[in-house]
């Protein structure tokens, strides 16, 4: 209850900082703050819109939950998520179209982020090179990567523009009647349910997250901390691999230069604004997805970048990790009581087995 | 050859800044992935600085300004806090971004930033006109930290801070005073930085413009094992890597370039996988 209070008042606090911002630059706070509720709420489209832009947050979100929650630093949802539309892409434009071919391209992007993601757990197995470093590079080559393809070997038949030839439209999910809201929703939300069930609800979630809380604890609570991080990983990279391909599939239908625009480190804020909740990051994607899809009509409206979403994501998460880092000092010794349950899990199970 | 190198010199200059800089901050034993956003906002102030002081001079100040907003949150949310510097950066990056981008973006303040500003004046030596900013990062910065670290009680307390914390507190010297040294330091660098980027390299600013220094700087950190030749080292390889890159390019024709631009990133990496062995960081680096 008190984690959800701290979100909430983070997430106020950065509406009033951008309030504040708007009136420094000289626009009218409250006309331009109703004009970014108007487009982010105001109507059934605009509410629409906002769901729409929160499904690849959501995704990444959850990616950087599997991962922090196991200790990696994985920074790179940004690379995995375009690996992931590469991947599908790739996969849906070889097949003819229809049902079969959404869901091999689907597979396809989920393969494609975990591969992604697996070059930097291996750099961290074999050169203990840190993950949060390697993972931010592959973000960079991942767009390159991406840039190259789109200006040649993927670039569409009329070679006008950089950007690929659209899928197929039956291949691509399907939108709920006039809007753009597509059936990637639903799953970006059982995607939120299963992480859930599987760090909460499982054995092998709970070794995960032993992991992150103190790797050595961990390994003397007979885990295998270094499968674990390995997993955590790949298991991060499917999810915003999934991601990618989803955005490609529902959306854009297509590569282009902006395809990831920012999911990556959005997913970050979404997550830690969530506190590594898999459940807490559906209302915080949604609260992110509208505040871009607001900023976005306060640009065509009033002039003002719409990189003031960007400011509020970044505001918003300063202010919950202040608030935060009070809640844990009050707290504290949760951990000690996790490593004893988990000891005496450990000493259940082998009891059991022999 | 001449021109190449004066390429590799010119284009390393803000990169080599940054790492010295970071060096210095992660021997002190607190790691800023926030660089990036730090570089950005003093890019923004050296071009606001620059326009409005209409002086290079007034660029640096505004650009050591502008790094010092991101610099001083960090600071007391890692140091005073004890948040983790990891997600503290992570946010200031955003910040940053949006910040900047929605500033310049703005009417009255973007767009006479975007081109036209006033360059450093070229210093003769020896009848060659050299860059003073060369001059600086690639010979007068890493003298100067290499001094700062190695040949100063200062710089033997701020390393004892990355290395042993607790020892360092028990002889009487508050910890967290070393690591606002230590950011101090790399606020004055990376905001030499960016006005290198924003001045030296573009004359105007543009969204974005640091384009992923701020993380190659962290990477080269690493691969110089924390230490000033190393740094210069590692800058240098990767410079000239850039240098060549250019000359592809220009050499090149068609579509192929595109995959030159991620050849830095690639190299970084490689250079990570080809670290022989452990990589020993400062003992309390992050703690």
């Amino acid at each position: 209850m008190r984690r959800t209070g701290a979100a909430v008042v983070a997430a106020l606090a950065a509406l009033a900082a951008m309030a504040i911002v708007l009136a420094l630059l000289g626009h009218p706070p409250a006309r331009t703050m109703a004009i970014l509720f108007q487009g982010a709420a105001g109507s059934s489209f605009a509410i629409s819109e906002s769901l729409l832009k929160s499904i690849p947050l959501l995704f990444t979100a959850l990616a950087v939950v599997v991962a922090f929650r196991a200790g990696v630093w994985n920074i790179g949802g940004e690379g995995q998520f375009i690996v992931g539309g590469i991947a599908a892409l790739a996969v849906g434009g070889m097949i003819e179209g229809g049902a079969v071919a959404s869901i091999l391209s689907l597979m396809a992007g989920i393969a494609g982020g975990a591969a992604w993601a697996w070059i930097a757990v291996l750099l961290r197995n074999l050169r203990q090179a840190p993950e949060v470093l390697t993972t931010i590079l592959l973000n960079f080559v991942a767009v390159h990567l991406m840039g190259w393809l789109i200006n040649g070997p993927l670039q569409e038949e009329g070679r006008r523009y950089p950007q690929s030839d659209p899928l197929p439209p039956e291949s691509l999910l399907p939108a709920a009647g006039s809007t753009r809201l597509h059936l990637g929703i639903v799953l970006a939300i059982g995607a939120a349910i299963a992480v859930h069930l599987f760090l909460f609800h499982s054995a092998a979630g709970l070794r995960l997250r032993a992991t992150g809380l103190n790797v050595l604890a961990a390994r003397w609570s007979g885990v295998r901390t270094r499968a674990e991080i390995t997993r955590a990983m790949l298991l991060s990279g499917a999810l915003a691999g999934c991601g990618g391909a989803v955005e490609l599939l529902g959306v854009t239908g297509r590569l282009y230069e902006r395809f990831a625009s920012g999911a990556g480190f959005g997913g970050i804020a979404v997550a830690l604004l969530a506190q590594l909740h898999p459940l807490g990051a559906i209302p915080t994607a949604v609260f992110f997805g509208a505040l871009s899809t607001g900023a976005g009509a306060l640009q065509r409206s009033a002039g003002v970048s719409a990189a003031l979403a960007t400011l509020g994501q970044g505001i918003a998460v300063l202010v919950l990790l202040t608030l935060a880092s009070r809640m844990k000092k009050e707290a504290g010794g949760g951990t000690a009581i996790f490593f004893r349950r988990l000891f005496r899990r450990t000493l259940r199970d082998s009891e059991s087995a022999s | 050859m001449i021109g190449l190198i004066e390429v590799m010199l010119l284009a390393g200059a803000p990169l080599l800044l940054a790492v010295l800089g970071e060096l210095v901050l992660q021997r002190s034993g607190a790691l800023n992935i926030g660089l990036e956003g730090t570089m950005l906002a003093a890019a923004f102030g050296a071009a606001m600085g620059a326009s409005m002081g209409g002086s290079a001079i007034a660029g640096i100040g505004g650009a050591i300004a502008g790094a010092a907003i991101p610099s001083v949150v960090f600071g007391l949310l890692v140091f005073h806090r004890r948040i983790d510097a990891i997600v503290v950066g992570v946010a200031m990056n955003l910040v940053a971004a949006g910040g900047t981008t929605l500033l310049y973006q703005h009417p009255r303040t973007g767009r006479r930033l975007a081109g036209g500003l006033p360059s450093f004046p070229k210093l003769e030596i020896f009848g060659i006109a050299v860059d003073p900013l060369i001059l600086f990062a690639w010979l007068a910065a890493p003298l100067l930290i290499g001094a700062l670290l190695w040949k100063s009680r200062p710089g033997l307390r701020l390393r004892a801070a990355g290395e042993n914390p607790d020892s360092l507190s028990y002889g009487g010297f508050p910890v967290a005073r070393y690591r606002w040294m230590a950011l101090g330091v790399e606020t004055v660098l990376a905001g030499l930085a960016g006005a290198a980027v924003a001045i030296g390299l573009a004359h105007g600013f543009a969204e974005n413009m640091i384009a992923g220094r701020g993380f190659i700087a962290l990477s080269i950190v690493i691969f110089a094992r924390w230490s000033v030749s190393g740094a210069v080292g590692g800058v240098a390889l990767f410079a000239l890597a850039t240098a060549l890159q250019y000359s592809a390019q220009a050499g090149g024709s068609g579509w192929g370039y595109q995959i030159f631009l991620a050849f830095p990133y690639v190299l970084t990496l490689m250079i990570l996988l080809a670290v022989p062995g452990i990589v020993r960081a400062p003992a309390a680096l992050g703690k």
